[in-house]
């Protein structure tokens, strides 16, 4: 619809924000929506509980942003904001976990045989997450899926950086598991 | 029966100052139609709406009438198939569905596989069809998710059918692929 | 064997990492709560739309559970039509008697919003620009008919009352 997109620097636009300037939220919303929004969907499970949690957390973000001490770090701020929103919803993660599954090379020409597959495989990725416990499954997806460092994981949920290393070794070798059983199924 | 006709038509004009916004000849067409809609136990809101998007819109008297009584007749329809206790809501989203091409038996299938409103599932059907899921396609996937699935699955699955096609699966299979992603053979039962 | 194991893993990784797309009415539902709290007569909470034209932002279709039980209360839903050559723009539908005058919309950068109460229900709705030309919602599924030759698109609500 030729709307320009003008690319301004996190620590801009959280100062413009604190000037007054609401719409320079927006941007930021834009920007980390479905980075962010892939975390919260692994993380949780359930898309729909997702959204919702991300929605509260960019909402309880702009309301705290005179807390955000690092703006040029916004990004991972928001992150810790986001983690622990989704601390609150895992207890709901014991119903079983529906993931509508994005995957449009499945569908685009692939045969329906070669489609199931693509289908289960996800499948049995989800359900391999869902069978870690939580602060495992929260230090995997921060670490291998999301590309945080240890040092700002550690900052992001307040845990030692060698416990969350033996979480990730720990997830691994689970996961690893999980997924052999359910090829053998 | 005229000076019942001409009553009746005088209270919906006192009650009803909306129509006002109709030409005169217009007005007393659509009346007609309001009143013996509702004497049928109707709802007449959809039927007025419909007249005034006409209006704003600056259709022709005669294109106008038709729209209101091409309703009204789809109303009786879906009325017929979902029961005198179905709800407004129920019975536009059912015109919809019924204008997308979903066949009675079809709706009645529906209004048969799930508890509660309708209203999420019959719309959603519409909407599928409008974005370019065939008419079978589409009533063949919501009346497979309609047992089970809540109203905001059914919003979900609709979006999601939506970004596929937008990112070029053809509609039909967009549709197909996403239900069987949901109830497979041979795995447990859709609920813990 | 520990390569073919770890080799899973990382297939695994390889699949979560895929971009996981969320819903961009997000960005409006953010904005709307943002914008509903700002105070009146502190600053102008239109400029906040600016934002909103990097976004195709959507009908906001609100989840069941946040209706009262046993009402039919209505939840305000925000539209929006991105339309920087406009002069005016007008939301109408089966809402608000297809009545122009009652739903105008407000503009910053050529992103037009208004908000407006709904009860559970399916309405059918356009935007009209510049008093004569009709527009669909973009981001919104489109009307099965459009008996009138313009188009028109669609919202649902879900709710008890529905």
């Amino acid at each position: 619809m030729g709307i320009e997109r003008v690319e301004t620097g996190d620590a801009e636009l959280v100062r413009r924000i604190r000037a007054g300037d609401i719409g320079a939220y927006g941007v930021l919303v834009a920007r980390y929506r479905d980075r962010l929004g892939r975390y919260a969907v692994h993380m949780i499970g359930d898309r729909e509980d997702a959204e919702e949690a991300l929605q509260d957390s960019f909402v309880r973000a702009y309301r705290s942003l005179d807390r955000c001490n690092d703006p040029a770090r916004f990004g991972a701020w928001l992150y810790g904001i986001l983690v622990n929103r989704c601390r609150t919803t895992g207890a709901r993660a014991a119903r079983r976990r529906r993931l509508f599954v994005q995957d449009a090379e499945a569908l685009n020409g692939a045969s329906h045989a070669d489609a199931m597959e693509r289908l289960e495989w996800t499948d049995a990725v989800e359900r391999a997450l869902a069978r870690l416990a939580p602060e495992y499954r929260e230090a995997f997806l921060l670490k291998h899926v999301e590309d945080l460092e240890y040092e700002e994981i550690a900052e992001l949920t307040g845990d030692g950086i060698s416990a969350l290393k033996m979480r990730v070794k720990r997830a691994r070798e689970q996961l690893q598991k999980f997924l052999r059983e359910a090829e053998h199924v | 029966m005229i000076i019942v006709a001409l009553l009746l038509a005088t209270q919906v004009a006192v009650q009803d100052p909306r129509l006002e916004r109709l030409d005169p000849e217009t007005r007393s067409s659509v009346i007609a139609i309001v009143d013996s809609a509702r004497e049928m136990g109707l709802p007449s809101e959809p039927l007025v709406q419909r007249a005034l998007e006409g209006a704003t819109k600056g259709a022709a008297a005669p294109r106008i009438v038709a729209a209101v009584r091409r309703l009204a007749a789809d109303l009786g329809t879906v009325r017929t198939v979902l029961g005198a206790r179905a709800s407004t809501p129920e019975l536009e989203a059912a015109v919809a569905a019924l204008r997308a091409g979903a066949s009675v038996p079809v709706l009645a299938s529906l209004r048969d596989a799930r508890r509660g409103p309708l209203t999420m599932t019959l719309s959603v059907l519409a909407d599928l069809v409008a974005s370019g899921v065939p008419p079978d396609s589409a009533a063949a996937v919501v009346l497979a998710l309609a047992p089970n699935a809540r109203d905001v699955d059914l919003v979900e699955f609709r979006r999601a059918v939506e970004r596929d096609i937008a990112l070029g699966a053809p509609p039909a299979a967009a549709a197909a692929v996403r239900v069987n992603a949901g109830a497979r053979p041979g795995t447990a039962a859709s609920r813990p | 064997m520990f390569e073919q194991d770890d080799d899973i893993v990382e297939r695994m990784i390889r699949q979560l990492r895929r971009p996981v797309s969320i819903d961009p009415g997000l960005d409006a539902r953010v904005m709307g709560e943002i914008a509903a709290a700002a105070q009146p007569g502190k600053r102008r909470t239109w400029p906040w739309l600016a934002a909103a034209a990097a976004v195709l932002a959507v009908v906001v279709v609100t989840r069941p559970w946040t209706l009262d039980p046993g009402t039919s209360r209505a939840d305000a839903f925000q539209f929006v039509l991105v339309a920087p050559q406009a002069a005016s723009v007008s939301l109408v539908g089966d809402f608000n008697d297809w009545d122009p005058a009652r739903s105008p919309m407000h503009t910053a950068h050529g992103v037009w919003a208004t908000v407006v109460p709904l009860a559970p229900g399916r309405y059918r709705y356009a935007f009209l620009v510049n008093g004569v030309e009709w527009r669909a919602d973009p981001a919104a599924p489109n009307a099965i008919d459009d008996e009138f030759g313009t188009p028109s698109s669609v919202v649902t609500v879900a709710g008890r009352g529905s």
